[in-house]
């Protein structure tokens, strides 16, 4: 068995010995240094733009602007609305405007202050809801960006069925994706008179097709490689570095390096969409919901980024995980001159676990119900129906990830006054949403008789090298120095789609072991299996193309209807469950997480290490998003004044696998990524309430958030 | 980017004086954990004098009362000194939680009392345990009261070619001591709140307590009246409830009411509470 075990990640010894190098470390010699000068103003129109100081100045090459673009000027993953390098306007804080290039970092930076730009201000649309009905267009289509809903049974009737209704308001703020290294890449031209960028980046044959449309040139003159990536989390989605560092060796024809410094990937980087939450739930006494009705308004900055993606996300799991037979869900996303805000683990949906968990114990308070309970009783099982009338066929552990934790709930006791326990629990759709997103994967066999693995899967940290490599192994039945593998390479591999939305052991998965197959009856036929050695079928194999294998893998899904999302969105769903124990001193609001019991439906662990590591991060991440990150446009500026959660402020975690195989994944593999972090602030926040018997509302609840509701509910 | 200047390292007191009496605009670095950190956000000079290489600025003495501190010793060198640990409780604490281990092992005391912010974690200790600096340039020596040594947020009576040469404390033997900060995570935060307490108790009697707050005035101070009003009290829920109300009177007074007030008061009443009650 290659599967399923504890097997040590097969980049765990380069990382620990310091190795692999990052996209921040990279350098080419010759190279130029590019920086971006950006927009102080959240919304004006450009009058004028003077570069001569900056040009002048010791080691500056080129300043590169909006008029120095071949190809389109505008990129996004859905629509393209967003500008490289602002043109006549700029729309927010932050907003790229020129590209200095320098013969050293520091010569760039200090040209950077001699540029001078004159803005006339324009009105600024910075509340989504006053964008919706503002004259200040952010584009010239209106300011709405994109509206969904989900309409199931009939709404009313619900509500008319139930004995009591539980309707409160929730909110969320900005969040930064806070990677430990920040957007970093570098270019070249290369001897075939293409374009080569290497970058830390979460998808690469995206980047590569951007790329080719900003400089009006065929893909195939465009290679991109994943350089070793210190995280993404979402935010190495968009075009970071990527375009500038290409227009840049366009135009000089030189290695370039570009490199953000901390406070600059806070200012630019895409934030995890602030949510404000409208939730209503009805439900009759023996604890059976009836109705949910959920308002939801976002606010996407003035460019698209993911922002349908959430607008749509959250939209379609807005009940949880839950079976509810009447559903309104109305989700709007408006553009405003905020930060643009992107992707980030979850798209929306830790956001309204949140309040749909937040919901579940104020019903299960109103009827006198043990929370546990009330979520045993409405959960999805085999055959429910969810919000958007899926069917669910296979694969739906949520009630077996309750039954982990409920041993540890039933036998809960506050030691002290001052410690409450809470529950939170999620479904997550895997892959993207009622479109199709496949992966290719390949394999060949090599002249030094090993099976190469090509894939365009970008590992980010999350362990998905290892993944499919074990996926490999255990189809073939090969030893791990047998296999080698190539990734992140548009040269050398297919696109697999990107490593988000928790898809890349279900989808990548799927395609090597699709291919993997293939070869595996190859080799069989050769006798591979019968002891004749791999280096020997590739000396006979007359037709080298024969030695390759192609896998394909795209999930089964039906696009959602446009007006009530009926559909169904994704081919299968992660199930999971957290129980918190928190520690809450009344004197000074400061909350402590001590303990977290996490159970994960994740169809089959390949890795189980790899699944514990992505649910411990989960909740560091969860515990940040509950109790203190915040990113504050125009005050937070770096890790100085942007809090997120130290191995000091991390809890105890016990992590429980369940494993109700999905037939369609490999070896009946779903995905962990993001649901690992989805339920944490809400049980967090469960617990708060338990502890205090107070709840927030609003997240973050830092410390003076929740001293304020001790003192309120002092009165 | 951290701007261009030079620095030296010297080995001896006496060729820091020098260095500090001959340069032009000219900074003591000791750790640099504040320093270059405004000095990447613009803030110039021209020279900085490393002092981390003289030993005699890294010595630790005492007899008991009088403790002496060595400006250039890391936090997490007065963290782990077990004389400190005896006799000035919330100085080692304050130590051990001041900002991150790498922190803790580049800070110093000196730099921590050079920097002079309404923050600063050692301050309060500092001030329950009657600090007195020594300071010395080419010129000549002085010493100097903690409390007269800040003059205002990060300033501090220190001319440019003088040197933090003694933080000198007493000791405070049969104390009860601790120091408490609050911040928005566990650890490696600028303090919100902080509160440092010394307090001899005789059976059900405070004899004498000492108290400072941190992070809530422009410079962290001592409710010298509270103090004063607990001296030989009985310790009952009553004479605590009355001190803590005292305290945020005393803040009210010294800076007028604040936005962060609304947060801050209840909590620092809380905690002097929770010192008082031991």
């Amino acid at each position: 068995m290659y599967i399923g075990n504890e097997m040590n990640r097969i980049d765990a010894l380069d990382k620990v010995l310091g190795r692999p190098v990052y996209a921040e470390d990279l350098s080419a010699k010759g190279a130029l240094f590019g920086c971006i000068f950006r927009s102080t103003r959240p919304h004006a129109f450009i009058r004028r733009i003077d570069t001569r100081a900056a040009m002048a100045s010791p080691g500056i090459v080129k300043v590169l602007s909006c008029h120095d673009i071949p190809g389109e000027n505008l990129f996004g993953i859905i629509k393209k609305d967003q500008p490289y390098l602002a043109q006549d306007r700029v729309r927010c804080i932050g907003e790229p405007v020129l590209i200095v290039l320098g013969e050293t970092e520091e010569a760039a930076r200090k040209a950077l202050q001699l540029i001078e730009v004159e803005y006339e201000d324009a009105e600024v649309v910075s509340d989504p809801f006053l964008s919706e009905d503002s004259t200040a267009l952010i584009h010239d289509k209106g300011n709405l960006l994109s509206r969904r809903k989900v309409i199931k049974g009939d709404i009313e009737k619900g509500f008319k069925e139930a004995d009591v209704i539980v309707e409160h308001t929730y909110s969320t703020s900005w969040l930064d994706h806070a990677f430990m290294e920040t957007e970093s890449g570098v270019g070249y031209p290369d001897s075939k008179g293409r374009i080569v960028v290497i970058s830390s980046t979460q998808n690469i044959h995206y980047k590569q097709k951007e790329i080719s449309r900003l400089l009006a040139v065929p893909e195939e003159k465009i290679k991109v490689v994943q350089a070793t990536t210190g995280g993404g989390f979402g935010g190495k989605l968009d075009v970071t570095v990527e375009g500038f560092i290409a227009l840049s060796v366009h135009h000089t024809r030189r290695p370039v390096v570009m490199r953000f410094t901390r406070e600059e990937s806070f200012l630019s980087n895409t934030k995890r969409h602030p949510l404000y939450i409208e939730y209503k739930t009805g439900a009759r006494k023996d604890g059976i919901i009836t109705a949910v009705k959920v308002g939801i308004t976002g606010d996407t900055g003035p460019f698209a980024s993911y922002g349908e993606t959430v607008c749509l996300r959250a939209a379609l799991h807005a009940t949880g995980p839950y079976e509810v037979p009447n559903v309104h869900v109305d989700s709007r996303m408006f553009y405003t001159n905020n930060p643009v805000s992107g992707a980030m683990r979850g798209f929306g949906i830790p956001q309204l676990a949140f309040a749909h968990e937040s919901q579940m114990d104020e019903v299960a308070l109103m009827l006198k119900m043990d929370p546990f309970d009330i979520r045993m009783m409405n959960a999805l099982k085999k055959g429910s129906l969810t919000a958007t009338s899926q069917v669910l066929q296979n694969s739906v552990g949520i009630i077996e990830t309750l039954r982990k934790v409920e041993p540890y709930w039933r036998k809960r006791s506050k030691k002290e006054d001052r410690a409450g326990f809470g529950l939170g629990c999620m479904y997550y759709g895997i892959g993207n949403t009622g479109v199709s997103n496949p992966a290719n994967a390949c394999l060949n066999i090599t002249g030094d008789g090993k099976i190469a693995l090509h894939t365009g899967a970008c590992e980010i940290g999350q362990g998905s090298d290892t993944t499919l490599v074990q996926i490999l192994q255990e189809t073939l039945g090969l030893k791990i120095e047998d296999i080698v593998l190539v990734r992140g390479d548009t040269d050398t591999s297919k696109d697999a789609g990107s490593s988000s939305a928790s898809r890349q052991t279900y989808i990548s998965g799927g395609a090597v072991f699709d291919a993997a197959l293939k070869m595996r009856q190859y080799l069989d036929e050769k006798g591979f299996y019968k002891g004749r050695p791999i280096r020997e079928i590739y000396a006979s194999e007359a037709d080298k193309k024969l030695l390759e294998h192609n896998g394909f893998f795209d999930p089964p899904t039906t696009p959602v209807d446009p007006e009530t999302s009926k559909g169904s969105p994704y081919a299968t769903y992660a199930f999971a469950t957290h129980m918190t124990e928190v520690e809450v001193e009344p004197e000074t609001g400061c909350c402590t997480v001590k303990r977290v019991y996490a159970a994960h439906d994740v169809g089959r662990a390949i890795n189980l290490k790899n699944v514990r590591g992505q649910i411990y991060g989960g909740i560091a991440m969860g515990v940040g998003f509950a109790l203190m990150e915040e990113f504050v446009p125009g005050k937070s500026e770096s890790f100085d004044n942007y809090y997120m959660p130290t191995s000091m402020d991390m809890p105890d975690v016990e992590v429980f696998v369940v494993e109700d195989r999905e037939p369609t994944g490999p070896f009946g593999a779903k995905g962990v990524g993001e649901p690992a972090l989805i339920p944490q602030a809400a049980s967090i926040v469960n617990a708060i309430k338990d502890a205090t018997g107070v709840r927030p509302f609003e997240l973050p609840c830092h410390i003076e958030r929740l001293k304020m509701l001790l003192e309120k509910a002092k009165g | 980017m951290l701007p261009d200047f030079a620095s030296v390292s010297p080995e001896t007191k006496a060729d820091a004086l020098a260095y500090l009496a001959s340069l032009d605009d000219v900074r003591v670095i000791a750790g640099g954990t504040d320093l270059l950190v405004n000095m990447k956000r613009g803030e110039l000079c021209s020279n900085v004098v490393d002092i981390m290489n003289i030993e005699e600025l890294r010595l630790l003495s005492g007899d008991g009362t009088d403790i002496a501190i060595g400006p250039a010793i890391t936090h997490a060198a007065i963290s782990a000194a077990a004389m400190l640990n005896d006799l000035a409780g919330s100085l080692s604490a304050a130590c051990g939680w001041i900002g991150s281990p790498q922190i803790r092992n580049m800070g110093t005391i000196g730099g921590n009392l050079a920097n002079a912010s309404p923050a600063a974690d050692l301050i309060p200790p500092l001030l329950i345990h009657d600090t007195v600096l020594k300071i010395e340039s080419q010129e000549g020596k002085r010493e100097e009261r903690l409390d007269d040594f800040i003059v205002a947020p990060y300033e501090t009576s220190l001319k440019p070619h003088e040197l933090l040469t003694w933080v000198c404390i007493k000791g405070l033997p049969g104390y009860r001591e601790g120091y408490r900060r609050i911040a928005r995570r566990a650890a490696w935060a600028i303090s919100r709140l902080s509160v440092a307490w010394a307090v001899r108790e005789d059976g059900d009697r405070f004899v004498d307590v000492k108290l400072a707050i941190g992070s809530c005035t422009p410079m962290p101070f001592r409710p010298r009246n509270v103090e004063k009003f607990l001296g030989g009290r009985k310790k009952d829920d009553h004479t605590i409830g009355e001190a803590a109300a005292l305290v945020v009177e005393e803040i009210r007074r010294i800076t007028g009411d604040r936005p962060s007030f609304a947060y801050k008061l209840p909590v620092v009443k809380g905690l002097v509470q929770k010192a008082l009650r031991g």
